[in-house]
């Protein structure tokens, strides 16, 4: 699989934020069995999401740990001809965190500000931003698959660089790790930490769907992204297509783990 | 144009003056600095010596010898460099220097334009998980940062908040990898051992003095004002840069980093200090270079040389000699 498509070098075989392809090329190839052996990862509508060009992935978030984000840019990266590079936007505090920074930023993932994501979309490239932010792996048990807090900044981001934006719903990971609960430790300025209900995600079955891109920037011209009330709307109209797929997709499987 | 340069003894003020003297359209240089040295072979520089702690000489350079040369800009790249001084002439050096020569300037006879030094530093790290920092990016007013970091505002913000009739252009630049440049990585470089805090290894950009050079003669040129941020063309980890100068990179934990670096420099007298460098050790914060080349036309080309051991680059030479 090659992963450098799209890439920018800056000289040193690293992006200017931190991108290392080798270091995305092995990560991939050791985690292959997790993504389909152990969560047999099955996505559909992958034409959906343009091969060249800025776009925007915008998804539902849950479970403890981050697990769902990486199995979409995986499956993105996996299944997508000619393969791209998909930018995830973290919550701020995780570039503070030992190791995993690094690590996150080897792999593509950027700080969620908005000078790195308008850059981004600039250079044409391909963000996967979960609006839900730290409220999505926060919700508890019952509440998952119901979108929590939907953030605008997405919306306002696509109007802008006329960037479409790919709705993308993802199920089984909320059930597959759940938060049992939240210690309130802010370490490394995290909101909280996370004590999961098992140790292990379980192994259920992770289905993505990708919906058609939906183009606001065709709706709106770019001085749009600085009226709220179109911003807010056009964030709903993602967000309530992300719930419908979701609905779609809950209803269609036959269980949690097949 | 005619330019006046200050710090005109130091490598990047040698290497603007070159610059200047290699572009046709430049008619005479002032160059200013404190400490004597030999006339330059060019007959369109003009070396002057002059001390810009001092109100009255800042004057008196400006509305005399400036004068006289219909001097139209000034580039001020003038700043004290050791990173462990402080006090009131540290802080007449660095801030009250760049208060009297914009004072001065105001309203001059034949100055239009001023183009200063200014330093990514000045920008606010501690929360910043940005990996671009623009121009707009908060700046650092910490009140218990150390004097080396606080003056850099200062002289920062006196220049850019001017709102007379001179232009004036601040340039933020990512640093300077050069010697005698006041480079705190140079030093950190140069080091045979680099420690490096473990679980981080975050993204920098550094500038050389050729595209520096380039980056203030673009300035000079330009009638556009305001701030820009001037980006190198090497942007790589930390760990790189260590591999790239041939140094022996070791983690170690973050808590024995500060202690580490005391005591080498109580033992060594190194310039490098942990404390000022302890945020951009964790975290990636770029320049992000946008602005300057859009308005200034500035794009970073040239590669930094890296402190690499005398006995690695006497090998290298002899290796390329006898290559050809």
């Amino acid at each position: 699989m090659s992963t450098t498509a799209g890439f920018h070098d800056e000289g040193y075989g690293y992006d200017v934020f931190g991108l290392h392809p080798p270091t995305l090329d092995r990560i991939t190839h050791t985690c292959a069995p997790i993504y389909d052996r152990y969560f047999r990862v099955s996505s559909e509508g992958i034409e959906h999401v343009p091969t060249q060009g800025a776009a925007i992935l915008v998804a539902n978030h849950g479970g403890v740990l981050p697990v769902d984000a990486a199995m979409l840019c995986f499956d993105v990266l996996r299944r997508l001809d000619p393969p791209r590079i998909p930018r995830a936007l973290t919550d701020h505090f995780v570039p503070k965190m030992p190791i995993v920074s690094t690590l996150f930023a080897r792999c593509g993932v950027v700080s969620g500000t908005r000078t790195n994501a308008a850059r981004l979309l600039e250079r044409g490239e391909l963000l996967a931003i979960f609006p839900e932010g730290v409220s999505g792996p926060a919700k508890k048990f019952h509440d998952r698959y119901r979108i929590q807090a939907w953030r605008v900044g997405f919306a306002e981001l696509a109007i802008r660089y006329h960037a479409p934006v790919v709705p993308v719903a993802i199920v089984g990971a909320e059930e597959s790790w759940p938060l049992a609960t939240k210690l309130h430790l802010r370490w490394f300025d995290s909101p909280y930490l996370p004590i999961p209900a098992w140790p292990l995600p379980l192994p259920t079955h992770y289905r993505l769907r990708y919906g058609p891109a939906i183009d606001l920037g065709r709706d709106h011209v770019a001085a749009d992204a600085d009226d709220p009330a179109i911003v807010h709307d056009a964030a709903a109209r993602v967000r309530d297509t992300v719930e419908q797929m979701l609905d779609e997709l809950r209803r269609s499987r036959h269980g949690v783990f097949r | 144009m005619n330019v006046m340069v200050t710090g005109a003894t130091v490598p990047l003020g040698v290497a603007i003056i070159e610059r200047l003297l290699a572009d046709p359209t430049t008619g005479h240089v002032l160059a200013v600095g404190r400490e004597p040295r030999e006339p330059w072979p060019d007959s369109r520089v003009t070396y002057r010596m002059a001390n810009l702690t001092r109100t009255r000489e800042v004057h008196d350079l400006i509305h005399g010898d400036a004068r006289a040369h219909a001097i139209d800009t000034v580039i001020h790249a003038a700043q004290h460099r050791g990173a462990n001084d402080s006090g009131h002439y540290i802080h007449a050096q660095n801030v009250e220097s760049a208060r009297a020569l914009v004072h001065a300037c105001t309203d001059h006879p034949t100055i239009r334009r001023l183009v200063a030094r200014s330093f990514a530093e000045v920008y606010e790290q501690p929360q910043a998980t940005t990996s671009l920092i623009d121009e707009e990016d908060a700046l650092d007013f910490d009140p218990s940062a150390p004097q080396w970091l606080r003056d850099r505002v200062e002289a920062d913000l006196t220049i850019a908040a001017h709102g007379g009739s001179l232009q004036t252009a601040v340039l933020r630049c990512a640093e300077l990898i050069a010697p005698d440049s006041g480079s705190q990585l140079w030093d950190y470089l140069s080091s045979r051992v680099c420690l490096r805090p473990a679980g981080f290894d975050p993204i920098i950009n550094v500038l050389s003095l050729e595209d520096a050079s380039t980056a203030f003669v673009l300035a000079a040129r330009s009638a556009t004002i305001g701030v820009f941020n001037i980006v190198g063309a090497d942007t790589l980890p930390l760990s790189r840069a260590i591999f790239e100068s041939n140094r022996l990179d070791i983690p170690v934990p973050g808590l024995l980093m500060a202690p580490l670096y005391r005591l080498r420099h109580a033992l060594a007298g190194f310039e490098f200090r942990y404390d000022l460098n302890v945020r951009r050790f964790h975290f990636g914060g770029v320049l992000d270079g946008t602005r300057a080349r859009r308005e200034l036309g500035y794009v970073p080309q040239a590669h930094v040389h890296w402190p690499r051991p005398w006995l690695r680059v006497l090998f290298e030479r002899l290796s390329e000699a006898r290559s050809t």
